[in-house]
Order: structure tokens, then sequence, then C-alpha cells
């Protein structure tokens, strides 16, 4: 199911933990399996608890934990807009909206072009610049409607942002 | 050791000691939902949330260990404003449906609502609701109602050792579930809706069925394993309506198996009895209990009249009671039949005279869970007993090591070294074993073996355990002969885990065709229950058993029946009787009736009847009182139960709890190899939910009969599709086919106890494969 590359990756992180903590290399695992793959799917997740020797509940609750593993098909670029604390009281819903307007999609949905998926995170660390979302490995902060603009421009002309 | 204070009251505990531990031990209540004292300390509710002197935040109870000077407070101000803020935060999404939640009225929620909740509350926004997930036939889920106390889910890791359940999401969009539909594995799952504390998990077969404070509660045993456990029998009228575990520490703890918390289901069977029934003419009719019981004598006294009574043999399930158990075996001799027998799955009896008294664990069930070393010789637990499997599975937590030996890789809930005899080759296993551990063999030659050995060797007086299952093989006799030897040879000491409720009360009340009451050996033996079905019996007495499904050779059983001349069938339910008997008697089922068991580790206990009989059905006891009386035997002059059971402790005395494992071994007569050189090895035993008449009625346990083969096998028969045909030397069955990498090559697992799988007769038989002949249409597109 995965290709040999990331088997080996996941049996390197496999190796810095102790033989009874195999649970330890989850999030890596997944993170691997998630870059080769696009998104987990079930079928992906159960894999890698067979791989782990863990129950597969326990692949499903990390999965479903945190906001970085994508259990869906997701667009190229996914705008992980931040909806926490700061973020918000800086704007973020408006931030969220004009996105929502100029792509024609909702919350954890994708454009049919394939181009873009919608995503609100928790708190990524950089309040200083709120409101503030990311793309692939890219901060993008103090936004407004017209730098989010040129942000979609950029990644619309082709700009590879992401993974 | 710290001293404390709470509320007032001092205490001097040990160090470690939880504040919520300390409190219980003053009998100071502190509301709870999370904590559980069988489950690690979670303390994600926060409804404990206790007042500490110097501690400038309220404390969670069930996660804060004593110090020393401790002033603790649980009903301060401070404590109550916390109690009430958390039970208000707990309500903001929690439906307050309980009018139509089947926990209301037994619902922790509710009553700490009750208790120590603020009335009003601050939430008017919308409540968030959780998606359900149909988790199978036995628990129902509502999860917009859980509060995330993550018992279910400590309880599937930490005891039922799968993990099945789990919170997936996070913050407001965390949720119990399995995530991927699907339902739960474990055969501990019921006691999840005992633990959840709220009606997120009920019993669904129980469903809107009754309120709690409807039930009556009686105490009962369950009568579908050896381990023995404590029930609570709660019943609305003439209606079994659930069983739940009644706390045992010394025997099931807190738990009871789904086994037997569901079996009840089959109460409601249509083939139920409750009313006598004669053949007249070779049609089935209703009679008064008069007409059968001069029927029942009539045929009985002709057929001994006919043949002798040397040609009577008597059947009955180890699920009776020492009373039905004592007063069938003195039926049986008093008409002079030695033919008496229990032991309907067994197929080499040669090992007779050196069967223990009774089967006994030898020590308390409490005590395996502290075992380091213990050798498991055909034996899975986690099936047959699952309560006593999870002693077992304590002491491998503990660090303990189990052993296991069996004919194919077993799926046990907690690591176990496994040593898998090749096809047939079980007893060469035992062999190969015993040489390694005299030192006889090649050290290198057989890896895991040597392991084993030395690890035996090691452990200082391990604990070596006979398994239900063993006596099932055909040379079951020269096996248990060889673990003697091996229990000699590593310095062990053995204990048998019997199969059934009353296995052991069964070979203490006589019921074995070599030996009396008390174990006292019979002058003149009888037959055992395989060989019956092909000693031409003309008569045959059945009490509570189903020789068609519970005897290792269903069709040879079934064969024998119908060909004898008068068939009794004392019995619950008429299905199979129907096809034999002459007479039947319907008697008492489950909950119906008292009496007493003897479990595994000699344990004598009681239970009595939670409901009436149905309609005319009689106390077996009764109805064997009535027959020995009227055949005019004596020793059957009994008007209450109580004497029977005095009777019966006067017939086997004061048995010791700890017996003898083997007594002298005669000289075994050899039997064929079971395997030939081609063809494949059949493996198999009862299911789990398959082992008596009664829960093979329970419609939500039942599990359809599959056979199993390794994938390689199976492309090496090239058999593709999935079903199969299996033929033996005495029949042909066919079945859907699972592939399954834990069942050897040169083997195919067929479950015994089913219908469907009878015709194949014993086990270890050998038998061919192929692929099941497509229906025509099918075939010649
Ligand atoms: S389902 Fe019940 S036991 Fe499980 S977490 Fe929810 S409330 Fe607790
Ligand atoms: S472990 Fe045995 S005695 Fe206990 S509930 Fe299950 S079947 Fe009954
Ligand atoms: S709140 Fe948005 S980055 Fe911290
Ligand atoms: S009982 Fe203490 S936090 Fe739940």
């Amino acid at each position: 199911m995965l290709s040999e590359k990331s088997l080996a990756e996941i049996a390197r992180e496999r190796a810095k933990y102790p033989a009874d903590q195999a649970r330890s290399a989850l999030l890596a695992a997944l993170r691997i399996a998630q870059e080769e793959q696009g998104y987990l799917s079930d079928a992906v997740m159960e894999y890698v608890a067979d791989l782990l020797g863990i129950p597969a509940i326990q692949v499903y609750e990390v999965a479903t934990f945190y906001s970085m593993y994508d259990l869906q098909p997701v667009g190229r670029h996914k705008l992980c807009v931040c909806g926490s604390v700061s973020c918000f009281l800086n704007g973020s819903d408006a931030i969220l909206q004009h996105l929502s307007e100029r792509l024609g999609v909702g919350l954890g949905e994708t454009t049919a072009d394939g181009l873009f998926t919608l995503q609100e995170v928790e708190c990524l660390g950089a309040c200083k610049d709120a409101p503030m979302l990311q793309v692939g490995d890219h901060y993008y902060g103090n936004l407004t409607p017209e730098s989010l603009d040129a942000l979609l421009a950029e990644l619309r002309g082709g700009a590879d942002d992401v993974r | 050791m710290p001293h404390i204070e709470i509320d007032g009251q001092a205490i001097e505990v040990a160090p470690g000691t939880t504040i919520m531990e300390a409190a219980e031990s003053l009998g100071i209540y502190i509301p709870f939902f999370c904590y559980h004292p069988k489950l690690s300390v979670a303390a994600n509710c926060r409804m404990c949330l206790v007042d500490v002197e110097k501690a400038p935040k309220p404390l969670p109870a069930c996660a804060t260990p004593v110090a020393d000077g401790m002033k603790v407070a649980t009903a301060s101000r401070k404590a109550k404003m916390a109690q009430q803020g958390v039970l208000e935060f707990l309500l903001i999404n929690h439906p307050l449906d309980c009018p139509i939640c089947d926990q209301g009225g037994e619902c922790p929620l509710q009553d700490i609502t009750m208790g120590f909740a603020n009335p009003h509350s601050h939430y008017t926004e919308e409540k968030r609701v959780v998606e359900d997930k149909n988790i199978g036939p036995l628990i129902a889920t509502e999860m917009t109602r859980c509060i995330q106390c993550t018992r279910c889910v400590r309880f599937g890791q930490e005891i039922g050792g799968i993990m099945e359940l789990g919170a997936t999401g996070r913050g407001e969009h965390m949720a119990i579930g399995t995530y991927v539909a699907k339902a739960v594995q474990s055969e501990l799952s019921g006691n999840m809706i005992d633990l959840c504390p709220v009606g997120a998990l009920t019993s669904k077969p129980f469903r809107y069925k009754a309120r709690s404070w409807e039930l009556k509660h009686t105490p009962g045993l369950c009568p579908h394993c050896s381990t023995g456990c404590n029930t609570d029998v709660q019943s609305l009228g003439r209606e079994v309506l659930r069983v739940l575990p009644r706390a045992n520490q010394a025997v099931n703890e807190d738990w009871i198996c789904d086994k037997g918390r569901y079996a009840y289901t089959g109460l409601q069977a249509e083939d139920r009895v409750t009313q006598p029934l004669l053949r007249v003419d070779g049609v089935w009719c209703e009679a008064s209990w008069a007409e059968a019981l001069d029927a029942a004598l009539s045929g009985l006294e002709q057929m001994i009249a006919r043949h002798g009574a040397g040609r009577l043999a008597g059947l009955i399930s180890a699920q009776s009671s020492n009373e039905e158990l004592l007063l069938f075996q003195a039926l049986l001799r008093g008409l002079g039949s030695p033919h008496v027998d229990h032991r309907l799955r067994q197929q080499d009896f040669r090992a007779d005279a050196a069967m223990p008294t009774y089967p006994a664990l030898n020590m308390a069930l409490e005590d395996l869970e502290r075992e380091p070393v213990v050798l498991l010789c055909h034996a899975f637990p986690r099936q047959q007993q699952p309560l006593t499997n999870h002693r077992l599975r304590k002491s491998v937590l503990q660090g303990g090591k189990v052993i296991a030996i069996d004919s194919l890789r077993r799926d046990f809930n907690y690591p176990v070294t496994q040593l898998v005899a090749d096809a047939g080759a079980d007893l060469a296993l035992y062999e190969a074993l015993c040489s390694q551990l005299s030192g006889h063999a090649e050290k290198a030659d057989a890896v895991p073996l040597a392991h084993v050995a030395s690890d035996l060797l090691a452990a200082d007086n391990p604990l070596i355990l006979i398994g239900s299952a063993l006596l099932h093989h055909p040379q079951a006799a020269a096996m248990i002969a060889q673990i003697e030897t091996l229990a000699e040879l590593a310095g062990g000491r053995v204990g048998w885990l019997a199969q059934e409720a009353n296995s052991a009360g069964a070979w203490l009340s006589g019921c074995v065709p070599h030996r009396l009451p008390g174990g006292h050996t019979a002058p003149a033996p009888g037959l055992p229950a395989d060989a019956l079905w092909d000693a031409d019996m003309r008569g045959f007495v059945l009490l509570g058993t189903e020789p068609g499904v519970d005897a290792m050779r269903g069709a040879a059983a079934l064969a024998a029946l119908q060909k004898a001349e008068f068939v009794l069938s004392i019995t619950q339910f008429a299905g199979e009787a129907k096809q034999y008997a002459d007479v039947i008697l319907p008697m008492a089922a489950f909950a119906e009736g008292s009496g007493s068991f003897v479990n595994n580790e000699g344990r004598l206990q009681s239970f009595r009847a939670a409901v009436k009989m149905p309609g005319e059905a009689r106390p077996a006891w009764k109805i064997l009182r009535v027959l020995g009386d009227g055949l005019k035997l004596s020793g059957f002059q009994f008007n209450e139960l109580s004497e029977v059971t005095a009777a019966w402790q006067h017939a086997i005395g004061d048995y010791a709890l700890d017996v003898p494992p083997f007594h002298a071994f005669p000289t075994l007569e050899p039997v064929p190899e079971p395997m030939s050189a081609d063809g494949l090895c059949r493996l198999g035993d009862w299911s789990i939910y398959q082992g008596d008449p009664l829960v093979r009625r329970a419609a939500p346990l039942a599990q359809p009969a599959v056979a199993k083969m390794h994938p390689d096998q199976a492309k090496a028969l090239a058999l593709r599709g999935d079903s199969v045909e299996i033929s033996s030397h005495c029949g042909k069955i066919s079945l859907p086919l699972v592939l399954d990498v834990r069942i050897p090559m040169g083997t195919v697992w067929v479950p015994a106890g089913y219908n469907e799988t009878a015709a194949l007769g014993a086990t270890y038989a050998t038998c061919a494969v192929t692929m099941a002949t497509l229906p025509a249409v099918a075939a010649s597109a």
C-alpha cells in the first residue's frame, strides 16, 4: 500500500522508540503515509495500524485529533485559517468568509478545479501576525481581503507552496 | 503513614492512597463519573473536585494522592461551587432525554444531578449531536448522551484486552466510538454497558423492556462455564429481562462475559417446551403430566423387560445442578444400567481410570493472577472460560508468562508464546517437549520448543493447565499421560480447566460410567458416551442435552437415538428431541430452577429460581424424583430440594479443593494415528456461543458457522470463491470459507455445535475440501 521509500522512513521512525512503544512512531508514520497518498483513507490508517502493531482505533484517534491530517482527499493548496483566540479577535471570521466567497466553497470543502481546500485550524503559534493562515509550509500573516486576493492569484498562477 | 482529615474525620492511610479511596474507607461519598476502582485513573470528568486546604483550586479526589496533614472538605462552599460548575458543563451538551433513555432510574448522571447540581443553567445555545454507529447486536448506542468519561475505552484497553472503542475528534467534536462502523468483538463487551455512567451504551436486547425499578433481582449463577460467575438475574413477572454481574471478587470480580449476560435471550426460543409431549403413532401430542409419566415409566419398564437394563443409557448435561446429577445417576443405576455419562464431547476414554476425582483447578481463581509461568495444554480459556482467562491476562500484565500448546494459533487477548502442532501431530508435540525437558533431544533443532523447555525448567513449580478442549482429541489419553510426565520433568503442578458450569459436580455426583458419587470406583463400569452410539442401545434417558449437536459425533448420536426403541428426553427445548424421543418432559430452564454447582475451584455455590416456570414445566429434580418413585427405586423420597441437597452432601462427603490431578494410568491400548497421509486434518471445537442448548438459541449472540483455512492451503488446493464442500468418511457438508493464517497448513477448521457441521463427525479426522459445486445456472453461465 505504501512505497518502499515510505516504508523505510516509517521503519526508521519506529526504530527511535523502545520495542513496546510502537504508538510513539504513529505521528510520524501518519505524516509519511499522508505525504505519499495525499490523504489518510481508512485503508491507509488500518495499514499503518498493522505496520506498527497497534489497534486501528488508536490510529483513528490520533488522525482525527490533529487538523494537519486529512481524512478526505484535499485540493492542491490547503488554506488553513487559524480560528483561535488571537486570530479570532483580529477578524479570522471575516478572513474565512472572504475566502469562502472567493472560492465558492465552505469549510472543509474543495474547489471544483481541485486547487483549493478551505480549513479552519487551531492556533498555529503565530499570534503576533493575527489573523493568519498556513498554506503548505508557509505562514501568511496580517491578512486583509487584498492580501488574500493576491495570495490566491499567486497560487492560481502556479506558485508551488504545497507539501 | 500520612494522617489526613476529610470533612473533619481523621484517618491514617497508606502513602499513595488517593483522596477518593480515603473518603471511601471513611464512608464519605464524593460524586464521580470517570473513576472506577478497576480502571486506570483518567480524571477527565472533574466531578470529584474537592476543596483541599491550602490548595488554590479544587482538586480531583480520584487523582490526588493524600499528603500528610492534608485537610479535605467535600462539601464546603468551594467544593459545592466546583461540583455545580462541573455538572453545568457536563449537561451543556447532554440531551436530557431521560424519559426515553434506558439508563433512567439507574443513571449516575441523573442521580448526581439531583444531588449536587444547581437547578439553573446559563446555557441557552444549541447542543451538539453525535452521530450513532451500529456497534453490533449487543450494545445500543446513543452517543449524544456520552459525557466522555472514557470508562468504556479504558475497559477495552485494560480489561477486555482488545481496544475497539476510542475517542476520535477533538474538543467539541470528540466522540466515542469505533470510528468505522463495526460490531465490537470482545467477549466481555457487555461490561461496558454497566460501566457507562449515562445512557450512551445500553443493552440492545433489553432496550425499552422495563425500567430498572420495576425489576426483581435474584442472585443467580452463570451456567455457561466452569468459572461460576455470580449473576444478578433481573426479571419482570415471568420473564427474565437481563442478567448482570453480581460482584464477587473471589470469582468474577465485577464482570461477566457476553455468554453469561445474553444467553437468557434463548429462553424465548420457539421450540421451548412447556407441556409434556408424547409421540402417538408418529405424531406429537400434548399430554398431561399423569399421562406423560405413565408413558415414560411404561416405556422404560418395557424396554428393560425386553432387552435388559444393560441396553439402557443415560446422558445428562453438565449444566445440571448437583441435585439433578445425583438423582439422574441414581435413576439409571437403580434401574440396573451402568451407562451414565455427561462427557458428550469426548472421544478418547482410555485414561478414564487416571482421571482426577473431579476436574479441579487445584487453586483459587484469585491466585491464578499471580502465577509467574503457566503452560496451557490445548486450552483457549478466552472462549471457554472467559473470566478465568481474565485472571491469566492479569498475571501476564504483571509480568507473568503464559505458554500455550494447541492445534492452531489462538487469538489470545494478551501475549502468549504459542507452540502449534503439525496437522494431527498434537501428541508428538507433547512428546517432543518432554524430550526437550529431559535433555534427550538436540537443542538446536527446534528452537521455540527449546525456549519453552528452558522457560519451564527455569520456573519454580510452573502451573500446567489442561484445557477442556484437550479431552476432545482422539489421543487425549496419551496426551494426558504425556502431560503427567511433562509436569514431573518440569517440576510443575497440574490443574484442570473444567469445561462446563458443573463439570466438577458431574464427576463428584457420579455421572460418569466408571465412578459413583463421591468418586468411588464403580464395581461394573458402563460405557462412556461416545461408545454408546455404536453399542446397540435400545433405550436412552436424556436430560438437558441435545446429542445431535452436543456430542462429538453428532450424526452418529442422532442415528443411534433414532434407532432406539424408547427415548425419554427431559429438556427445555423440543427441537432436536422431536427427531428421536418418545416422551418429552418439559423441565425448568435457566433462572427457573434452584440448585447448586461446583465451579472449577471446587467452590460450592447455589442459586435459586428467579421466575416461575412457563406452562407445565417442572424442575428436573422433581421430575427425576417422581420417575424414581414411580419405578419403585429406593432413595427418591424427597419433598423439598433442601432434602436432595442434604442427600448430595451426604453422598459426596467433604470433597477436597485440591485433588491429585491424576490417578494411576492404565496401560493405554494404542489407537490409530488421527491423520492419514492424504487429506486434511479437521480441527474444530464448540464455538463460544454454541456450547449448550440455551446459548445456541440466543439470537443476539449467534455467529454463523464458517470453515477456516490458511490462505496458502486454499491456494494449494486451488480453492476459489467463498464456499467449500468438506467431506469426511462419514458425511459431507458445505460452508462459507474464511482464510485465516492462524490455521496451520494441512488442516481445516470446522466448528462443532452446529447442525450444519454435525454430519462431519469427530474432530481431528481426515477430510477433503473441494470447491462447492455451483448452482446449475451459474455453472452454465
Ligand atoms: S460511552 Fe459511556 S462509558 Fe463511554 S465515554 Fe461515553 S459516557 Fe463514558
Ligand atoms: S465466564 Fe463463564 S461463568 Fe462467567 S459469565 Fe462467562 S460463561 Fe458465565
Ligand atoms: S491564535 Fe491564530 S496563530 Fe495563535
Ligand atoms: S471521577 Fe475524578 S475526575 Fe472523574
